[in-house]
């Protein structure tokens, strides 16, 4: 049992012991606590199979290369944000420089439901540490191709938000069907954007799964999906609310299913997301995945109470992933043949309109999203975007994001748009975020007062 | 007057401290027989004083770090209860284990209990294969003693003159190989220590020495020798702590240093951060394997005097092995001790010889003896200034597990590199250049060890972990296990309860402890949510007598 792998698995293990949503919330305190004992008492961090890094925060920049906060990052975010972000961050580098096989960012608050705007906290989210680390690669190290590989019981309906226009990185999340559970989304018609269609995948799984069926998505869909899309780099966010107990989710997989879904996965980078039976299911499975990723034994990581022979796919259910996955493979097959909906075009722009719902500090915000149709980049994308806090408060803004690799004149009319809109008044705040030169602006209508970052 | 007394492998060092002065200082050889040792040096420290001035005698010593390397202890065997998570194979004892299944989790609760016939299998097994000392180390086991107690309590009942140690006692964190590992070493040790312990009570015996009696920890911290018997594995390394503490006692208070101590064969690096000794954030290291023995963060660098030069093409290049004494000491090879000899940094063997030994080196590459001694010199330094670069890179990257110890984590630089040990007189100067430092030899740094242990203070501390949801408390260190009675336990009370123990356990000591005095190093305090409501509290809580020395040496006042 003393051979292992020359490279390590790298480890940030941030509970934030110090943060919560509220003293009650689910996102609270206690939530690490258990794993943290477990971890501790196996003497992972002993290991030479593991390395145990130190986070650093993510900067307001890095943040600002995905969202668009309203009014400004600072008041979207606390500092245990940017430190979840900094974790994905330091790991992700250390991966992509070779220093590590592997790493899992087993850190607190989550983020895979924040959206490319940010009006306020959605499903305990406030920032996407995924997205922010997947820009931050792209941006710093020329990685081209990016999988998120999206494991949360729930929907990861931010980070699809986001990459939703983008044909380089590859969105799945499989997830319990959105009828019964918030966000209420990811079903299997949501494929993307008309630039990057087939480049989000969702697959909806009825209630009460097992093992056995995610196991199945997994072989039968992700891996022959990840096989034709060659990235370069895998991101898995690793929501732990699939086991068995979980107080939010009613999917039934256990700590070994995790394991077995992460060694067949082999991501680059695990993200811890949601999960909230933090005794019954966080120590068992996030030991079981950090054991996988390390290619070590997992057999004897078990939950007190697991026995197998309970938890048996019922044939209908087996039956029921097995049609839905072989029609999600087929949407993936005619992914470059799947014409546009010509209803949604008007001039060059292509239009979508979303409303969407902040469960955590009740906003309601509808959007109205145009992407510049071109046909030598991804096109600039406008959101017109208003969001009402209730008691009479509504912010209203426009948001303009010009893609990595974007053309001259996707990036000159944006930057037209900006100035033209900036002097109209009509937005409380407008933003211009371009990734090709890696410059970020805001502009305050009420204070007159603009601001910018840069790389 | 207090006196300390480092007892090495090589020599024992004894000092006799007045009102923060130095009065006498002694080295001898230590013999095979240390009572002879430790005699001779009190007795040179102690001429002409009377004996019933000493208020204090602290000792430290390498006996068990070098037993534990020499392998020189009777065999152990672990019987332990690891439950379901990591498979056992990964971990990697120096000794035989056993497996017995059983299991308690993370809040203490029974998951999987003893299985009675195979525990009687495994004492069978042990007898047959000739095992008389035993260590019973369970996962989790400070959270719920029960199931090592059970199985101490068959063994004593079967196997009476048998020595067994429960992990929870021996190594009450979280961590189960460590705390495996320390039980270990416990069990292993104690007897000899017990020969060290007789050895110094005969010495102050006999001299009729009655002042309080202690031994250093390698924490920094003292034991009262009486006590030390419990936890022999507290001294290990105790020697590097002894070093450490006379370098504090030697520099103004609240310095931030790099003390370099070098020898024949490695260099320890130890830092001293606004004044207070860093402690390892991870146990002390003994034979490869991590204990939960807590222990100042020392560095070992495999560079000293002794370490051999050689010439490999046009490079002159360091190895980190000795094969003896400098060439100038009538040594085999050219060492960074002959480079020193011939610069004219040391005294120490023939000027000649030294020569002779750079031009070994030197003659095939047409280089003189003065340049290839530049050379090798600048080779020991460099590689000493890049380690003591690394150990604050490693300060700063340890892991913050809270928002407030992340953003508090600062950029901290030495401001002097304290030299001590044989070596040091030579490189000092150039180390502390290289790092950007002012370089200090502080007087006495010969015996700065013995000083380390003569201004080392009491140390003690308590661990309580309350969990009032399940109505229980334990004291680690008591292996106590006790209830919760009153149903507004909360903070406050927590917090009483663990000062009150530690008075408790300092007064068995024979330490009195003043509650104004006790220290909290630890507080966290968990709210349990269940169903959106509060169900209970966890607390676990550290307090501990405050670390710190006794004086500084050449401090106004001195000793009270």
């Amino acid at each position: 049992m003393k051979k292992f792998r020359c490279k390590q698995t790298g480890l940030i293990f941030f509970p934030a012991f110090d943060w919560a949503i509220s003293p009650t919330h689910p996102e609270r305190e206690e939530r690490l606590l258990y794993t943290r004992d477990q971890i501790f008492e196996e003497g992972i961090i002993d290991l030479p199979q593991i390395a145990e890094y130190t986070p650093t925060l993510a900067s307001i920049h890095d943040i600002a290369r995905v969202h668009f906060c309203i009014p400004q990052v600072e008041n979207q975010i606390t500092e245990a944000h940017l430190i979840a972000a900094g974790a994905a961050i330091v790991l992700a580098e250390q991966i992509v420089e070779g220093h590590i096989e592997n790493g899992f960012a087993l850190v607190r608050p989550p983020g895979h439901h924040a959206m490319r705007v940010v009006h306020g906290n959605r499903g305990f989210c406030s920032i996407n540490s995924e997205a922010i680390m997947v820009e931050y690669l792209r941006r710093r190290h020329g990685i081209k191709k990016v999988a998120v590989i999206d494991t949360d019981v729930h929907h990861g309906d931010g980070t699809q938000d986001i990459f939703w226009h983008d044909p380089d990185v590859l969105f799945i999340s499989f997830h319990q069907d959105g009828r019964t559970i918030f966000p209420g989304t990811g079903f299997s018609d949501e494929l993307g954007g008309p630039q990057a269609f087939g480049r989000t995948i969702n697959i909806p799984l009825p209630p009460g799964i097992t093992d056995e069926s995610v196991l199945y998505v997994v072989e039968n869909l992700i891996l022959p999906i990840l096989k034709d899309f060659k990235p370069d780099f895998i991101v898995n966010s690793a929501g732990q609310d699939n086991h068995y107990t979980d107080p939010l989710g009613s999917m039934r997989v256990s700590a070994h299913g995790y394991a077995r879904l992460t060694e067949k996965l082999k991501p680059d980078l695990a993200v811890l997301e949601g999960g909230y039976a933090i005794e019954t299911a966080l120590p068992y499975v996030n030991l079981a995945i950090l054991l996988a990723l390390a290619g070590m034994d997992y057999s004897s990581v078990r939950e007190p109470d697991y026995r197998p022979e309970r938890f048996k796919e019922t044939p209908e259910r087996a039956a029921q992933v097995r049609r839905s996955v072989e029609k999600i493979l087929g949407c993936w097959q005619m992914r470059d043949q799947t014409p546009l909906d010509p209803k949604r075009i008007d001039g060059k722009y292509y239009h979508t309109k979303k409303d969407v719902f902040y469960d955590t500090d009740y906003i309601e915000e509808n959007q109205l999203e145009k992407l510049r149709l071109c046909d030598d980049c991804a096109g600039h994308l406008v959101i017109d975007t208003r969001a009402n806090h209730g008691c009479g408060k509504v912010n209203h803004a426009l948001c303009l994001s010009i893609p990595f690799n974007a053309c001259s004149r996707c990036v000159t009319e944006a930057y037209d748009l900006y100035e033209e809109t900036r002097s109209s008044g009509r937005y409380n705040f407008v933003y211009l975020q371009d990734k090709s030169t890696d410059t970020f602006f805001g502009y305050d209508e009420g204070l007159r007062r603009e601001w910018r970052t840069e790389g | 007057m207090y006196v300390g007394v480092d007892v090495g492998g090589t020599f024992t060092d004894a000092v006799l401290l007045d009102r923060g002065t130095v009065r006498a200082s002694a080295k001898v050889p230590t013999k095979e027989d240390l009572l002879e040792s430790i005699t001779k040096a009190i007795d040179e420290i102690l001429k002409g004083v009377d004996s019933s001035q000493i208020r204090r005698v602290v000792f430290s010593t390498t006996m068990i770090t070098n037993l534990i390397a020499e392998k020189k202890y009777d065999r152990v065997a672990l019987l332990l209860i690891p439950g379901p998570g990591l498979n056992y194979r990964y971990y990697n004892f120096n000794t035989e284990a056993f497996y017995l299944s059983g299991a308690i989790d993370y809040r203490g609760r029974e998951v999987v209990p003893l299985n009675k016939g195979e525990v009687d299998a495994a004492l069978a097994n042990l007898a047959l294969k000739g095992y008389k000392k035993v260590g019973v180390v369970g996962k989790f086991s400070p959270r719920n003693t029960s199931h090592e107690k059970y199985v101490a309590g068959m063994i004593k009942e079967k196997y009476p003159d048998w020595l067994v140690e429960m992990g929870s006692q021996a190594g009450g964190q979280l961590n189960f190989p460590r705390r495996a590992e320390t039980t270990f070493l416990t069990c292993a040790t104690r007897e000899s220590y017990r020969y060290f312990v007789s050895s110094v009570r005969q010495a102050l015996a006999k001299r009729e020495i009655k002042a309080d009696v202690f031994i250093l920890k390698a924490d920094g911290g003292t034991l009262p020798l009486e006590n030390s018997e419990e936890q022999p594995v507290e001294t290990i390394f105790s020697g590097p702590a002894a070093s450490t503490l006379g370098v504090q006692a030697l520099i103004p208070p609240g310095e931030t240093a790099v003390i370099v101590d070098i020898g024949g064969t490695t260099t320890d690096l130890a830092l001293i951060l606004s004044g207070q000794p860093l402690l390892s954030a991870r146990g002390a290291r003994v034979d490869e394997q991590l204990t939960q023995v807590r222990t100042l963060a020392v560095k070992s660098v495999p560079v000293g005097g002794d370490s051999i030069l050689e010439r490999v093409g046009k490079e002159i290049i360091i190895y980190s092995e000795r094969l003896g004494p400098a060439y100038c000491m009538g040594g085999p090879l050219p060492t960074p001790t002959d480079a020193l000899r011939v610069m004219g940094l040391t005294l120490l063997g023939d000027q000649d010889q030294a020569r002779e030994a750079m031009n070994i080196l030197g003659n095939p590459i047409g280089m003189n003896s003065v340049e290839v001694a530049e050379r090798a010199i600048g080779l020991v330094v460099d590689s000493i200034a890049a380690e003591i670069g690394k150990m604050f890179l490693e300060w700063e990257q340890e892991p913050a597990y809270r928002v407030w110890e992340v953003l508090q984590k600062k950029k901290v630089r030495p401001t002097i590199v304290v030299g001590v040990g044989g070596g040091a007189a030579g490189f000092i100067t150039r180390i502390a250049a290289k790092v950007g430092c002012a370089p200090i030899i502080p007087p006495y740094a010969p015996v700065a060890n013995a000083i380390g242990a003569a201004v080392a203070k009491p140390t003690m501390q308590v661990s309580l972990r309350a969990d009032t949801e399940q109505g229980y408390y334990i004291i680690q260190e008591e292996g106590y296990q006790g209830k919760i009675e009153s149903k507004l336990f909360n903070e406050q009370k927590a917090l009483e309860l663990a000062r009150e123990w530690l008075i408790r356990r300092a007064a068995r000591y024979g330490l009195k402890v003043t509650p104004d005095d006790i220290e909290v190093t630890r507080k966290e305090v968990f709210n349990m949510i269940r169903d959106w409501t509060t169900t209970g509290r966890l607390f676990d809580i550290t307090v501990q007598t405050p670390r710190g020395i006794v004086f500084h040496i050449g401090e106004e006042g001195g000793q009270k």
